[in-house]
């Protein structure tokens, strides 16, 4: 059931009936909004919910038993089974075959010609995502940052609440939970969530998808057919379709999420108007890149024991976030890009500074970093090294032969996603302050016009989003 | 059913929130969000009529299901009649124009 179908707004409406009619009692609110959340989960596969259930177990009774121990050395062993235990799962399920198919490869190198047998296992939607919700939540648990949940109930909901079950943005147990803890007495931000709806509708509904099917996928399936114009217009339009297809999904989830009554952080921040890498890592899925940092980066030693640990920290993590985005070492060379170039950029920081100092400074240095970036995305798309080697060879040939895929609408919606890139801050909310004159219903009916609208001049059917794979 | 007891640090928010807090000040209630809801779907219902019958497909081949793709159908012929279905063709024929354009000029 993905967000932008018949089926998720009926899914919604039959939701929104029921916390409507479940005001006032919030116990029942939440038990309704877990039933809902493992209805929507089992659309996917139903035997899924199982492991979903499995991981809400192990994270809750890691936490009770953390609350119940107080010598360290036993905390510490809780800890380290309720975290190899989520590893575990994740590990059988996203990796096995893939740790099966390297090792495989290995012993052909050497010359061996045993292979081990392939398990075949359907990698559960969202995965990733629960995994590391239920290991921030254990580790904060451990490190006294949040309270132990007693409640299990609680607990369900924030491993499985909908919104961001699939992919999410990744909510720490501490930012949500305190809000299943009473009801919140703010209004629900109507203006705000259906604002950000129809954002996320246009950029995944019109933006990603014309761009997947228009220019991306025909050039990335065969970059030899194309010149280089088309194949460097391939790479933006990838760079523009990932970003609008991933924060599009956020922003309907962060927007789900408000209708129902609970905040969730703002996960992207115009991405590519960064000057520096540092600062699209703290712009692009800052939740990921925040739990990348928090769990990994700083446990590992962070940059607390001198240059050369700083770049081994920021190599290894970087590594591990690219192979937590899929089973393929084109994730790895993904990740290996931004880690070595988190490293150089750090590396030069005496000398190039914390941020450019001159317009023109700035404008080069984004240049630099969003090219970096485009240039990295090659290995995330390209279905394997080979394609990527002769997609980047050919983006220094056959520019006299002209363009054949990147027609003017895909050049267009190209500008349409990087201009908003660099919309003055504070648009969001200057949009919402003005809609907020208008009354909820007539909200509530100008969106569904919308909604028809978008739906119009959409591509018929919805492509799955990039990161629900992950 | 016992609730967590909060620490200091659990109630500062550790990180910014994706909406701002102006647009929490006014706001409505869960009734509220509900309205809104069902007159989006309404308004859905009436302007997107086109593409409903064709969503029927992926539910299977049910006698129920048969029977909902012919209301659907004929809810679709009312629009239709209605003038409703209308600025969904024309939006998509813009749309398909928009793409047809080619930089020789020529479209497809």
């Amino acid at each position: 059931m993905l967000f932008p179908t018949l089926d998720f707004l009926l899914f919604f409406l039959v939701v929104a009936a029921a916390m409507a009619l479940l005001d006032r009692r919030f116990t029942a609110k939440k038990a309704m909004l877990v039933g809902a959340s493992y209805f929507f989960y089992a659309q996917w596969d139903w035997r899924f919910c199982f492991l979903l259930a499995t991981s809400t177990a192990i994270s809750y009774a890691a936490g009770l038993l953390l609350g119940r121990t107080r010598r360290e050395r036993s905390r510490r062993l809780v800890l380290a089974a309720g975290v190899s235990l989520h590893l575990f799962i994740l590990g059988v399920f996203k990796y096995l075959d893939f740790l099966t198919l390297s090792a495989n490869r290995l012993a052909h190198l050497l010359g061996l010609e045993h292979e081990l047998p392939f398990v075949e296992i359907l990698l559960p939607v969202g995965i990733s995502f629960f995994t590391f919700h239920g290991i921030s939540y254990v580790t904060d648990v451990y490190r006294r940052d949040v309270a132990v949940c007693r409640a299990p109930l609680d607990m369900a909901l924030y491993m499985s609440f909908f919104p961001q079950l699939i992919a999410g943005p990744i909510v720490r147990a501490a930012y949500f939970l305190p809000q299943l803890a009473r009801p919140s007495d703010q209004p629900i931000p109507i203006a705000g969530a259906l604002l950000l709806i129809l954002g996320g509708m246009v950029k995944k509904v019109i933006v990603a998808n014309y761009l997947a099917t228009g220019l991306v996928d025909p050039v990335f399936a065969a970059p030899d057919n194309y010149g280089g114009p088309d194949l460097l217009l391939a790479t933006y339009g990838y760079a523009v379709q990932i970003y609008c297809d991933f924060s599009g999904y956020t922003d309907i989830a962060i927007a789900i999420a408000a209708l129902c009554g609970f905040r969730f952080p703002r996960n992207f921040n115009q991405p590519y108007r960064a000057a520096r890498l540092r600062e699209f890592w703290q712009r692009w899925h800052i939740s990921l890149s925040t739990w990348l940092r928090d769990y990994l980066y700083k446990p590992l030693g962070g940059s607390r024991h001198g240059r050369l640990n700083t770049y081994r920290n920021l190599m290894i993590t970087m590594l591990l976030g690219g192979i937590w985005h899929g089973a393929a070492w084109k994730f790895v060379m993904w990740g290996a890009l931004h880690g070595g170039g988190l490293a150089v950029e750090r590396m030069c920081q005496p000398w190039l500074g914390q941020r450019p100092a001159s317009p023109l400074g700035r404008a080069v240095s984004w240049f630099v970093v969003f090219h970096f970036v485009c240039f990295a995305w090659i290995f995330f798309r390209a279905e394997d090294f080979t394609v990527a080697g002769i997609f980047i060879a050919g983006l220094g040939a056959g520019w006299s032969a002209g363009v054949q895929q990147a027609q003017p609408a895909m050049v267009a919606l190209i500008a349409i996603g990087m201009a908003g890139q660099f919309l003055p801050p504070g648009s969001f909310e200057r949009a919402g302050r003005a809609l907020q004159q208008v009354p909820y219903w007539g909200l509530g009916a100008a969106t569904g016009i919308a909604l028809a609208a978008i739906n119009a001049l959409g591509p018929e059917g919805i492509a799955p989003f990039i990161y629900f794979r992950f | 059913m016992r609730q967590s007891t909060l620490t200091r640090r659990e109630r500062a928010p550790l990180v910014t929130d994706a909406i701002p807090p102006a647009l929490r000040r006014r706001g409505g209630t869960q009734r509220q969000v509900f309205a809104a809801c069902l007159a989006g779907t309404l308004m859905v219902a009436l302007f997107a009529s086109r593409d409903t019958p064709g969503w029927t497909e992926h539910l299977g081949d049910a006698p129920l299901v048969h029977r909902l793709r012919d209301a659907l159908a004929a809810w679709d012929e009312a629009m239709e009649r209605t003038g409703l279905a209308r600025p969904h063709a024309i939006l998509r024929a813009a749309m398909q124009r928009v793409l047809d354009w080619q930089w020789s000029g020529d479209a497809d």
